[in-house]
């Protein structure tokens, strides 16, 4: 690597082109104190004034009911199946009958024929290719030759109304030539005679192979030469669903000034927009995205959808407004959820407790299509080089396509799976090592402001407080290994991207990431523009809250117009837990422009210089003498004298970072979250129900701008990933159809099997969050599945390594350790523990540890660190640069292709355009 | 999802309801009865089996009677759960079906003739006809059970009520009207097996009430119940086991159903007679639950799989039973 210390590494290192500040610092206190959230005053009182029982000057931090919120609970929120225009057409979707089948002809002549069908459309009316990630565009709106899982698109009808739009769905005839299905992942690995997509001369072999991705970091022999333990597991993950409450649903328009006006509950309306103009064949300024109420998405509504471009091309041929609503089904098939997953786990940990290595085998089933499935190759394995410190990282992934509804983006995108398989490793090291889990983490953390063995830079880190916290809070020593048989208390951490670094569709030093835009007239209300996507987690009030916050204003003199694309700036939506950190930064960089204007219209009006003038509740005075000063307006009226109203436009970019090798975008992020959770469960060992009672759950979310929403987020959360781990599951008969495509079948946990839920906010005050703030969205989710799975094993000593734990299965396991130890059930015993003298050993280094994380935190100006220094080297300076056993690599060495894992297999293939057969 | 279009007919009294019935019968017009509408109408959505007609029960008067010994059809299930009338283990079973709104909706009769279910049936029209349709619902194809392929003469759909075993356990008599006849049975002869059939009631008739013996209260006993979540999911099995005791407590009679494993509920007197004449406590128990565990035999098309479900069935046996062993 490179021996200047100061050059930027990285992918971008255009010095200069860096004209945004980072506005939004978490200002001069390095830490957050404690506080008791529950004394602090509620943002509104009791009687006076709508505005006056407001109180100003302090808009974050405070939990506040989020803005749109009564436009819901009123029943005026409009989502996508509450639009209506006039004259409005029906449309319905044919779709295959088939896993895998080449369409050979589509017979529309008897549904056009039926009364009340105005069109119907079919593949040929759209070839355009389009997909979320602009390297892998691989779906069309309809089938252009091939149908790729049961519910493909293959044509779609406009009728008058429902009953007619199904009834002509009925009359289209359909011929296919039935194709060879691919159902197993580990079959996608192999050579096909008709691989599911051609990616011409990338494609890799003749496989099914969409994304592969080798990595090795660290002394990986050594891996396993200094290893004392080591804990191996090959784990299983169904695939799951977002669940989501409101089922797709759009309408397209087409009106008469020639232009398209698209109504869908998107998370990222401006992907639909470059989409629908490929697909259209039309200019983007042509087309107007218009973001409904979102009645949940959890990554379920991140991509551009097929039936999207449907509603749009029959409008165009209908001249009519067209909208498409989903069954319940239908989103089972268009699906994006989590993917199904096969994950070999290896932890290995030295003599002193450390680990010095760890080893990941990731084989993902993307289903039909690649959706973000590229990204999700990467995060599976590179989100969990941190927050532990590693000797080493060997990472190989590979996603497929299978016959299937397309997995993709699902809160905690990619890491969930892989997180899980990583903390139930840790517990198994624990325990093999005869040490405390959370003594185990607390001795082998990253602190603040470093380095990870990849290069991602991480800068404020609350995982020790998290752990501490929950510790304390469960009364984690009087219980772990200590409750009664069938009890069990288990711990699991979490680790997330704070905004992913690298934008999608463009270079990030060409473009902001996110751009807001403020318009203030006479009437002194703030009009925000912003394209960031409210889905229901509080998107509109985060940037409300910070305009509020530095414009001294209430929040309802803030509105947020983030619905259309014709007004908003383009924004990369609601995605990798990037809106708070990234657009509430531009937010306060717009908001700084005007206030600077207000203060300087102030000091011309009062005589009193900006410096000294300071901003209230809308008022601005002498801050030494607040009776010298002028209202919010008088300033704002003077500061419109020669130019009407003011405007301002803020942007955020993330500063450079990052590695330079293949791959290393992948998983930077400005900023990480840290969670740490302890789930207590009851184990019914007879009949292996597992019944979760309670969790503590602590989440460092950097500043909590709103901890009601924070905390609803670590609850819903919990929910969410509860699911997964104990029930959710995407069922695949024996002929490959997925049998539970509805809500009964597939079992969402209900209010019975919600446990009760402690949110403990931790706020690590990051340096470049707004107002501190990290992202509280999806890494809360990581940490449930772990934690229940420990608790399970501490409740009966069963390791699960197959979710969801359904009680048909953790009964088999039971009954498999029954028939070993020739016992009955309910004389199993549970695990002890008796700690090894590497506990005290363990102990003294994390407290140790603690002195310097703290000593890190406050230091202005901290020095280097880089994961390597736990094993002795310089922290200064990369251990691969001072080690040459330390390897950087992403190509699978001859050797390693003697024997490679099952996702590492994928490398036997040859990328057509270096086989030879173009 | 849509239902397919049919005509609704409210009849307001049972003659009414009987006579129009005959009328649909004579002129050869199929029709299905409504009652709380929680089985029928989901379905209707799937398109499964519908009919041209429904007749409404729901303002027929006579059908709701509530007492100790005498249980009418359209006696609502949360009603029945709340009701300090009926025997408490009845309440107990009607607390524990579906979830409460749908317990304000559903009805005793509608439980008592809820269609089986199976994961290859209970889909949308599009979905089964991706399996080339069921034996239950083939539309016309004559295609084949998709549970156990080549054995096109029963259908092996699996009956997920709750009440049935219970009321069946304390000696229940079911009681039917059609257009030209009333008739009554015991609860244990109502059930035919086969996924179609069901039961006993001939084209047009439909169940009034169940009455209970009077030494209902002299029995005691339990229900368990197997399922993923606490609410709303349908029994993957059911045990009721109940018993009356002497006064050393051992029991007197004995009585053992299950629901949810085959395609009627199984009502086991053999294997409760041989555990009563040969009572011997805790072991009896163990042998009681063994021998219900062998006598069922469920099928791969509901949630769990059948090995769980059969293996669970005498864990459940084994707890309902607890209470014969305090004494």
């Amino acid at each position: 690597m490179s021996e200047d210390k100061n050059r930027v590494e990285g992918y971008r290192q255009q010095s200069g082109k860096l004209p945004f500040s980072r506005p939004g610092s978490g200002g001069s206190r390095k830490t957050s104190e404690p506080r008791d959230e529950d004394k602090i005053a509620s943002i509104r009182g009791n009687g006076g004034h709508k505005h006056d029982d407001v109180v100003t000057g302090s808009a974050v931090g405070r939990p506040t009911a989020l803005i749109d919120g009564r436009w819901k609970v009123t029943g005026q929120a409009q989502y996508g199946d509450d639009v209506r225009l006039p004259g409005e057409l029906v449309g319905r979707i044919v779709r295959s009958k088939h896993h895998y089948a080449r369409v050979l002809s589509i017979d529309v002549s008897a549904a056009i024929k039926l009364p009340g069908v105005v069109a119907v459309a079919t593949g040929q009316d759209a070839s355009g290719r389009f997909g979320v990630l602009p390297v892998t565009k691989d779906e069309h709106a309809m089938a252009q030759e091939k149908v790729r899982h049961v519910g493909d698109l293959i044509a779609c009808v406009a009728a008058i109304d429902e009953a007619t739009a199904r009834e002509a769905v009925r009359l289209v005839e359909v011929e296919y030539e039935e194709l060879e299905a691919v159902h197993d992942m580990r079959q996608g690995l192999e050579d096909s005679e008709e691989p599911i997509h051609d990616r011409g001369k990338y494609h890799i072999g003749a496989s099914n192979v969409q994304k592969r991705v080798f990595q090795e970091f660290g002394d990986i022999e050594g891996m396993s030469a200094n290893a004392v333990v080591s804990h191996n597991s090959n784990w299983l993950f169904a695939g799951a669903n977002h669940g989501f409450t409101e089922p797709h649903a759009v309408v397209a328009n087409w009106d008469p000034s020639g232009r398209l006006t698209l109504y869908t509950p998107q998370q990222v309306p401006h992907y639909v927009h470059r989409a629908l103009a490929d697909v259209l064949d039309i200019p983007m300024h042509q087309i107007n995205v218009h973001r409904t109420f979102v009645g949940g998405g959890f990554g379920g509504k991140s991509d551009p959808f097929p039936h999207e471009m449907c509603a749009a091309i029959l409008s165009r041929k209908t001249g009519s407004p067209v909208r498409i609503n989903f069954d319940r089904e239908e989103v089972f098939w268009v699906n994006r959820g989590r993917h199904p997953s096969r994950i070999g786990m290896n932890l290995h940990a030295d003599s002193k407790g450390r680990l010095c290595g760890i080893e990941t085998d990731a084989l993902i089933d993307g289903g039909a299509f690649a959706s973000f499935g590229h990204v999700t190759t990467y995060y599976n394995g590179v989100l969990h080089t941190a927050p532990y410190e590693i000797g080493a990282f060997h990472y190989t992934g590979a996603r497929v396509w299978t016959n299937k509804p397309a997995s993709g983006a699902m809160r905690g995108h990619g890491a969930v799976n892989s997180r899980c398989a990583v903390e139930v490793g840790m517990d198994d090291i624990a325990e093999q090592l005869n040490v405390d889990p959370i003594t185990l983490r607390l001795a082998n953390l990253l602190p603040p402001h470093s380095a990870t063995i990849t290069g991602f830079r991480v800068t404020s880190i609350g995982m020790r407080e998290c752990l501490e916290r929950v510790r304390q809070a469960s009364g984690w020593d009087d219980k772990f290994r200590k409750l009664p048989d069938g009890h069990g208390i288990g711990i699991g951490c979490g680790f997330f991207i704070s905004g992913s670094g690298l934008p999608i569709h463009w270079e990030p030093n060409k473009f902001p990431h996110a751009t807001v835009h403020l318009k203030i007239d006479m009437d002194g209300g703030v009009t925000v523009h912003t394209g960031a996507a409210e889905i229901g987690q509080g998107s509109d009030t985060v940037i409300a809250q910070s305009v509020a916050e530095v414009l001294g204003l209430p929040l309802d003199m803030i509105r947020i117009r983030s619905r259309e694309t014709d007004t908003s700036p383009v924004d990369l939506g609601s995605y990798s837990s990037r809106v708070t950190f990234m657009n509430a930064n531009a937010a306060i960089s717009a908001a700084m422009e005007i206030r600077q204007e207000l203060l300087e219209a102030a000091a011309a009006a009062t005589d009193v210089p900006v410096e000294r003038l300071v901003i209230g509740d809308r008022r601005i005075y002498r801050k030494d003498d607040p009776a010298i000063g002028v209202s919010y307006l008088e300033a704002l009226h003077k500061a419109q004298e020669d130019k009407g109203a003011l405007v301002s436009s803020g942007a955020y970019r993330t500063p450079p970072m990052g590695r330079v090798h293949k791959g290393a975008g992948a998983g930077i992020a400005p900023a990480y979250s840290f969670s740490a959770y302890i789930a207590e469960v009851k184990v019914d060992i007879e009949t292996g129900q597992t019944k979760v009672l309670k969790v503590w759950a602590a989440h460092d979310c950097g500043k909590a701008l709103n901890p009601l929403s924070v905390k609803g987020q670590i609850i819903g959360s919990c929910h969410m990933g509860l699911g997964q781990v104990l029930s959710e599951e995407m069922k695949y008969g024996r002929n490959g159809h997925l049998i539970n495509p509805d809500l009964l079948d597939y079992k969402i946990p209900t209010i019975h099997e919600m446990p009760e839920i402690v949110p403990i906010i931790v706020e690590s005050n990051d340096s470049e969050g707004p107002f501190g703030a990290k992202e509280a969205g999806e890494g809360p989710l990581l940490p449930i599945l772990p934690a229940v799975c420990n608790a399970v094993y501490d409740a009966i000593g069963i390791r699960t390594s197959e979710l969801p734990i359904t009680p048909d299965r953790v009964h088999r396991m039971v009954e498999a350790r029954c028939k070993q130890e020739g016992v009955a059930p309910l004389d199993l015993s549970s695990p002890e523990l008796h700690h090894s003298e590497l506990q005290g050993v363990l102990e003294a280094r994390a407290s140790e540890h603690a002195s310097r994380d703290a000593a890190r935190t406050t230091d202005s100006a901290p020095s280097d660190y880089n994961n390597g220094a736990l094993f002795g080297f310089d922290p200064e300076i990369p251990a691969d640069e001072q080690d040459e056993r330390w390897v950087v690599s992403v190509t699978p060495s001859s050797d390693y292709m003697e024997s490679p894992r099952l996702a590492g297999s994928a490398w036997k293939h040859t990328e057509r355009r270096h086989g030879g057969d173009s | 999802m849509r239902m397919p279009p049919f005509e609704l007919h409210t009849p307001d009294s049972l003659d009414g309801a009987l006579s129009l019935a005959g009328d649909l019968q004579q002129s050869n017009r199929e029709f299905d009865w409504v009652a709380g509408g929680t089985d029928l109408l989901p379905n209707y959505k799937w398109h499964l089996n519908s009919k041209p007609h429904v007749i409404s029960l729901a303002s027929v008067p006579e059908l709701s009677e509530l007492s100790e010994t005498h249980i009418g059809a359209m006696v609502r299930l949360q009603d029945l759960a709340d009701s300090e009338a009926v025997h408490p283990l009845i309440a107990k079973v009607s607390s524990m079906i579906a979830s409460v709104m749908i317990r304000r909706s559903g009805t005793v009769g509608g439980n008592i003739c809820l269609d089986t279910r199976c994961f290859w049936f209970n889909q949308s029209e599009e979905w089964r006809e991706s399996i080339e349709w069921c034996y239950k619902c083939d539309c016309g194809t004559g295609a084949d059970c998709r549970v156990i392929p080549n054995q096109n003469t029963q259908c092996v759909a699996t009956y997920q009520a709750d009440l049935a075993p219970v009321l069946m356990c304390l000696g229940a008599t079911i009681h039917l009207a059609g257009p030209s006849q009333r008739r009554s049975m015991p609860l244990t002869e109502f059930f035919e097996l086969d996924g179609i059939t069901r039961n006993a009631l001939a084209p047009g008739e439909l169940v009034t009430h169940l009455t209970l013996p009077d030494d209902v209260s002299e029995w005691r006993g339990d229900y368990q119940k197997l399922r993923q979540r606490e609410t709303w999911d349908f029994p993957e099995a059911g045990v009721a086991v109940l018993w009356k005791s002497r006064s050393d407590g051992s029991p007197s009679d004995l009585r053992v159903a299950t629901t949810g494993l085959e395609s009627i509920p199984g009502f086991h007197s053999a294997e409760a007679i041989a555990t009563l004449t040969s009572w011997n406590g805790g072991s009896s128990v163990d042998e009681l639950a063994e021998a219900v565990r062998k006598a069922v035999k469920p099928v791969l098309n509901t949630w769990y799989p059948p090995s769980y479900r059969r293996k669970m069935v005498k864990v459940l046996t084994k707890r309902a039973s607890s209470g014969l062993l305090e004494v």
